[in-house]
């Protein structure tokens, strides 16, 4: 199969086209919720309330939301440092607090982020390297791209059982540099496994642009090396992403195999919050305005202006886009998204520091 | 290998660890136009802690060279750049992702000089930001020099001032032997120890081991930032009379045993410390030699003093909890001491 048909298929509806207008509002407040959460982290790093280092998923909210809003409950994922969003936004549509989704939820996500014992891992390892096996959100380290035979096998497993879910791993277009990258996508495609590889592609791997990372046009072309379909989205773009994804998710949950899906978006700030100022060195201004440009946000908005789904009054209110996190205030966003957060943080500070000597727990699975 | 230059202090100025990376990497390139240096954003940015910064000006982008994120090709191309004659520098972003390159350097670049019977040498240094007591959870905190004291072919240094680790990787890029160079990222800015660097043609032997401090009741062995919590440790026991030797390897592999050796031999007495877990560790190392070749000189049964066997965890109550602390090397000297 060749690397684009997937998405070519004659007189095939786009899948964002059967949402509701529910759905979509639904997805325009995820996008807030995303970048809320980005700027509110931010915020209380500045107020010294947070230590530790955000790898700001800002204007990279629509790769994380797109890709998670059609996936089943039952669908793994392997979010990684750029997509903490990811955590508490899997298997949320319309049921954010609700304790039995297949997710985790914002008061785990900030205990993880403030190190507290309530967070799935007690803490043992550092904010983004998360995870809960019965979220079905696979646990990253900091070994780039080691994820993807992780998910490969979770996936096998699930056919063992009988399953029919699909894996979705996120990975930067650094990381596709990494041998295990290619190791992995091999041995999913000769075994049909249905794991998605999502690259979001943000232009620069720490320091590092694009043009001395890989020598390639659209990480399409890549899939053809293994046989399998590869599909390029716009990262800006929440509904194409959506859209990108689906046709693989649909793809692999057919019993087809594996693919990949290029999300081609652009880093707004330093790789982390501790890089900002010696991101405005490394980076030419231009590019970096250029690449802000097409705040997800604004283009979700437009969208849904155009459709009618939201009123010209309505689409005035909570512009959140174009600015960075000081720019920002909780005026520029939905109370409730606001008010979920405010949730989080405040269990996260309640919950307690793990007494040190769990630092000594759990090396080994007990034997009595 | 060439002998320590004596510093001339009256034209020095004080450095800091980072800074002294930087200027042996500078002198080490101006003196050998083959050489380079790769890595992750070594170039444009200039290191993710800017031990490279301002080199790739210097130098151009075909001599300071910004790698795709891949730890294989960065060991495995220097490899090849060293059998075609080159020198190469390697830039670990940090020192934990060394393990995506583990292949390149246990079977290739450590046996290459063993399987061409002398023919190959390799001139490569791998270094790269190490150890705990950062905050930096399981994989930017760990101190994994002994897996690849455990590979033969492999050169293991540690320094832990400003000066050794300029006169030391100095001395590491001109010796044609494959290096493993740990850098303790918390000195890395630490002004505490900031000094004077010896100008000129500046190298510190491989393979010798530097007293930090002298003593006659008992020896602390140690490397990297446990030089200071031993340093530490021998004050606190000096308060209640206890003199305590502070031995800082600074090279693991090869080891000066010679200085250990001396040590206990008006001591009696060995304390080993290192922030690795225990099992296979370096300082078991240490204790095995020494239970040879100084048995009949000891006192007492030689202790360890390690992080325990786990991961490095992320908050730091747990992370205290892991490592060894101040409190544990002093009551392993007491031990030692009071046998
Ligand atoms: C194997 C490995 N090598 C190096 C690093 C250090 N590192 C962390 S993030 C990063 C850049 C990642 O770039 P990319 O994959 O494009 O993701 P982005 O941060 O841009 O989202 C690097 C080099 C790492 N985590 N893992
Ligand atoms: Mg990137």
């Amino acid at each position: 199969m060749s690397a684009t048909t997937v998405s070519a298929k004659e007189g095939h509806k786009p899948p964002h086209q059967l949402l509701s207008k529910e759905d979509c509002l639904e997805i325009f407040k995820q996008l807030f919720l995303a970048r809320y959460f980005d700027v509110r982290l931010i915020k209380e790093k500045k107020r010294g309330r947070l230590k530790g280092t955000l790898y700001s998923s800002h204007n990279q909210e629509a790769v994380i939301v797109g890709s998670l809003y059609g996936l089943e409950s039952t669908d793994w994922i392997s979010p990684i440092h750029r997509d903490m969003p990811g955590f508490f936004l899997k298997d949320a549509k319309f049921r954010w607090r609700d304790e039995n989704r297949i997710g985790m939820s914002i008061k785990e996500v900030c205990s993880q982020v403030w190190g507290r014992s309530d967070s799935p891992g007690r803490a043992r390892d550092n904010w983004s390297h998360i995870g809960r096996r019965s979220a079905n959100i696979i646990h990253s380290t900091s070994m780039l791209a080691g994820t993807i035979p992780v998910a490969a096998g979770v996936a096998y497993a699930d056919r063992m059982k009988g399953g029919n879910a699909v894996v979705v791993t996120y990975n930067g277009e650094g990381s596709t540099a990494q041998g295990v990258f290619h190791e992995a996508i091999n041995y999913a495609a000769v075994h049909k496994l249905p794991v998605v590889t999502i690259i979001e592609n943000n232009q620069w791997a720490y320091g590092t642009p694009t043009h001395l990372e890989y020598s390639l046009e659209d990480f399409a072309r890549r899939a053809d090396g293994y046989g399998i379909p590869g599909l390029v989205a716009d990262g800006q773009d929440v509904f194409d992403v959506y859209d990108k994804v689906m046709e693989a998710v649909s793809f692999s949950r057919a019993g087809n195999g594996p693919s990949i899906v290029e999300c081609k978006t652009f880093r707004a700030y330093g790789h982390g919050d501790h890089d900002d100022d010696r991101a405005a060195k490394y980076r030419p201004t231009q590019g970096v305005e250029e690449g802000r440009k097409r705040d997800p946000i604004a283009i979700c908005r437009a969208k849904l202006l155009d459709w009618g789904y939201l009123s010209k009054e309505e689409a005035g209110l909570y512009m959140a886009e174009g600015k960075g996190s000081a720019q920002t205030t909780n005026e520029d966003f939905p109370p409730e998204v606001v008010e979920y957060l405010n949730e989080g943080i405040e269990f996260a500070l309640a919950s307690p520091v793990p007494p040190a000597e769990e630092g000594g727990k759990w090396v080994f699975k007990e034997i009595s | 290998m060439s002998a320590t230059v004596t510093p001339d202090t009256a034209k020095a100025t004080k450095k800091n660890f980072l800074n002294a990376l930087k200027e042996a990497l500078t002198e080490e390139m101006e003196r050998n136009p083959m050489m380079i240096i790769q890595g992750e954003d070594v170039g444009l940015l200039g290191g993710a802690f800017g031990v490279t910064e301002g080199l790739q000006e210097q130098f151009g982008t075909h001599r300071v060279v910004d790698m795709p994120i891949s730890e294989a090709a960065i060991i495995g191309s220097a490899v090849g750049m060293a059998l075609n004659g080159m020198t190469v520098v390697c830039e670990m972003q940090f020192i934990d992702f060394i393990s995506c390159g583990f292949d390149q350097i246990v079977n290739n670049m450590a046996t290459y000089h063993y399987r061409t019977a002398g023919e190959v040498n390799m001139p490569i240094v791998v270094r790269g930001p190490a150890g705990g007591y950062s905050g930096g959870a399981l994989y930017h905190s760990q101190m994994n020099e002994a897996w690849f004291a455990n590979s033969p072919g492999l050169q293991i240094v540690c320094p832990s001032t400003p000066s050794d680790a300029k006169g030391l990787l100095k001395a590491a890029i001109r010796s044609g032997n494959p290096t493993i160079f740990y850098e303790v990222k918390n000195l890395y800015r630490d002004s505490k120890i900031a000094e004077d660097l010896p100008e000129g043609d500046y190298l510190v032997p491989l393979g010798k081991a530097a007293i930090r401090r002298p003593g006659k009741d008992l020896t602390y062995v140690t490397y990297g930032q446990n030089v200071y919590h031993c340093l530490q440790a021998a004050e606190t026991l000096a308060g209640q009379g206890i003199e305590a030797e502070v031995i800082d390897l600074r090279t693991l592999v090869p080891l000066d045993e010679a200085t250990i050796l001396e040590s206990i031999k008006r001591t009696n007495r060995l304390v080993v410390v290192n922030e690795a877990p225990m099992t296979c560790g370096f300082a078991g190392e240490v204790v095995a030699r020494m239970s040879d070749l100084a048995f009949e000189y000891l006192d007492a049964p030689p202790v360890r003093v390690t992080r325990l066997d786990t991961p490095v965890p992320w908050v730091e109550p747990l992370e205290r909890y892991v490592l060894p602390s101040v409190d544990d090397i002093v009551n392993a000297g007491l031990r030692v001491a009071k046998f």
